[in-house]
């Protein structure tokens, strides 16, 4: 059996996200004016250390504090979810992120003090996160680093398919901490240049930025979009590099195209800055869709680890919801794939976005988004 | 309610053992200078799902409340040199991807979780859920050093698998996952694990509203 996509459309009743810019008006807005959110800021926060591209949220410092200094704005987040009742039995959320609390761990380990522990693994912020919200106890976690968010939507996708739930949350976050950025520093990816993703250049670089979204999902008629097929596969061939001639990609991709049928596509691609793996992405895309329009977000938001795949979901539907479409911001010719779109361009021409994502361990997942009725 | 049959259950109970005496003893489990650098939790892991032999068309999920607490200690006491070893190492789904790595066996459909009470009923609906003929579980922890003594860190080192599909064929057990009442849960990953050590029968609230009928042949 070759790879398959799940193929029950089911409706994205709500859509929101938080990232430096604001909520997800003011970030498509911001986006579709070409800002960028990155700034050049210590990895290590108050330590210091070496200077790269980091978008936190707006007052927020790098450092942790506790409880986390995210709070305000994941509760800003929750606050525009359209109903309560979360975390029950019919009305299920899904908790997805790569690094959750684990800034806390770092600030204990520095200061020694134990009021970050409370925060610092998975299931303790999950749960801290839990009552702040208000939510119940029905409450599934997920982590898979970048594709996390990919995985919530899925498993939500199949509960109300199924017909467990009549709506399911998708809850995703990720807030740097000296951490996270020191950890990526460490791998040599996050350097002093801002991010161009896709574009060919001697030496790649990424960003990372704040980034918190929701994605409900139904089968009621509910909400103006579908996501219409998903697709997941891990290459299991490297920790931190993919297979050479690009299968992974193409395995990931290959249910989806079927998926699209005869529709008119632009791509939302994960694009970070790396070098390696933006040939390989932007050269499977191109091959399996043909002269769509490609873009990244990544080099202005930068890179909102386990929440990119729903964060980029709710600008993808804004995008379509608006008719204008934010370029590949930070990124100038030459590129791997001409199809890149460096400019805001028109929805209108088209009627769906495929979205990917890519994370550590040659992990992949990639969604069709489309106009309801599914 | 969702069913599925147990075709295969492993689990590696080590109690106090030290990494490097895991690492020892499962040297010969896999490829020659492997296990230098894996963690007793990929080990352990490694172990249990070797004999399940995956393939692309399982679909995978992994447990674990606290997974590579020694790679997290190790990553925090590297700062302000920060080790990306141990930064890629101390990711969540990392135990199951040094096993599967080095076998560069790929899969489609991967679901790492993590959580507490109700881990392992959310852990075991996505498998039931699943749409390939077969569904993999595992999971595990491995004992902390730092963290542990500051409450963060499984005080327990264990590891398990099972393999589930939805035709009975040669079944040792029976799973099953029915709506209930939204009493709390009552199953943590390690009573799971202890259930499957001891082949013995579970029917319990295992999260709200989710009732777990565990049986064996």
């Amino acid at each position: 059996m070759g790879p398959t996509a799940f193929n029950s459309p089911v409706r994205l009743a709500a859509y929101g996200c938080l990232t430096t810019f604001g909520d997800t008006a003011s970030t498509h807005r911001a986006l579709v004016n070409g800002e960028r959110a990155l700034r050049q800021l210590p990895v290590l926060g108050r330590e210091g250390g070496d200077p790269a591209p980091l978008a936190l949220c707006p007052g927020r410092s790098l450092d942790e504090a506790a409880p986390p200094n995210w709070l305000p704005f994941v509760r800003q987040l929750a606050a525009r979810l359209p109903s309560d009742g979360w975390g029950s039995p019919r009305r299920p959320v899904y908790v997805t992120s790569s690094n959750f609390g684990v800034g806390s761990l770092y600030a204990f380990r520095r200061t020694h003090d134990p009021s970050h522990l409370a925060y610092g693994t998975p299931s303790a912020c999950v749960e801290w996160l839990r009552h702040e919200l208000g939510w119940g106890p029905n409450v599934t976690t997920f982590s898979h680093a970048c594709v996390s968010a990919h995985l919530g939507l899925l498993q939500a996708s199949r509960i109300v398919s199924a017909g467990l739930a009549d709506e399911a949350l998708v809850f995703s976050f990720d807030f740097l901490s000296p951490f996270v950025a020191g950890g990526f520093h460490s791998l040599k990816i996050l350097n002093a240049d801002f991010p161009a993703p896709y574009a060919d250049r001697p030496t790649g670089s990424i960003g990372l930025g704040d980034g918190a979204a929701f994605a409900i999902l139904t089968t009621e008629e509910k909400g103006d979009f579908c996501i219409a097929a998903q697709s997941v596969h891990n290459e299991m061939h490297h920790f931190t590099a993919n297979q050479a001639d690009g299968a992974g990609f193409a395995a990931c991709i290959r249910p989806i195209i079927t998926a699209t049928a005869d529709r008119r596509v632009w791509l939302k691609g994960h694009g970070t800055g790396t070098l390696e793996a933006g040939r390989l992405e932007a050269g499977a895309l191109g091959q399996a869709f043909r002269g769509a329009p490609l873009v990244s977000w990544k080099g202005s938001l930068g890179h909102t680890l386990g929440s990119c795949g729903a964060v980029e979901l709710a600008i993808a539907a804004e995008s379509m919801r608006t008719g204008q479409v934010p370029g590949t911001i930070g990124t100038r010719p030459p590129v791997f794939l001409d199809a890149v779109a460096c400019e805001t361009f028109s929805h209108a021409p088209y009627d769906a976005v495929v979205c990917t994502s890519n994370a550590f361990g040659g992990a992949h997942a990639a969604l069709l988004l489309t106009p309801a009725p599914c | 309610m969702l069913t599925a049959y147990i075709q295969a259950a492993h689990v590696e109970d080590p109690g106090d053992e030290e990494p490097a005496a895991t690492r020892e003893r499962l040297k010969d489990r896999f490829p020659r200078g492997a296990t230098r650098r894996m963690t007793q939790l990929g080990l352990l892991v490694g172990s249990v799902m070797e004999p399940l032999a995956p393939t692309e068309n399982d679909t995978l999920v992994y447990a674990s409340e606290y997974a590579e607490s020694r790679a997290l200690e190790g990553f925090l006491d590297s700062f302000p040199s920060a080790s990306p070893t141990l930064f890629q190492t101390s990711i969540h789904p990392s135990a199951v991807q040094q096993f599967l790595i080095q076998r560069q066996q790929a899969v489609r459909t991967f679901f790492p979780m993590t959580g507490r009470e109700n881990l392992v009923a959310h852990a075991l609906q996505v498998a039931l859920l699943a749409d390939t003929p077969r569904s993999l579980v595992c999971g595990g922890e491995e004992r902390g050093t730092w963290l542990l003594q500051n409450g963060v860190a499984s005080a327990r080192t264990f590891a398990f698998s099972l393999s589930l599909t939805k035709e009975p064929g040669n079944a040792i057990g029976e799973l099953s996952l029915s709506e209930t009442d939204p009493a709390p849960g009552e199953l943590n990953l390690l009573r799971f694990f202890q259930a499957l050590r001891d082949r013995e029968p579970l029917l319990l609230n295992a999260a709200p509203a989710l009732r777990l009928t565990l049986s064996w042949r």
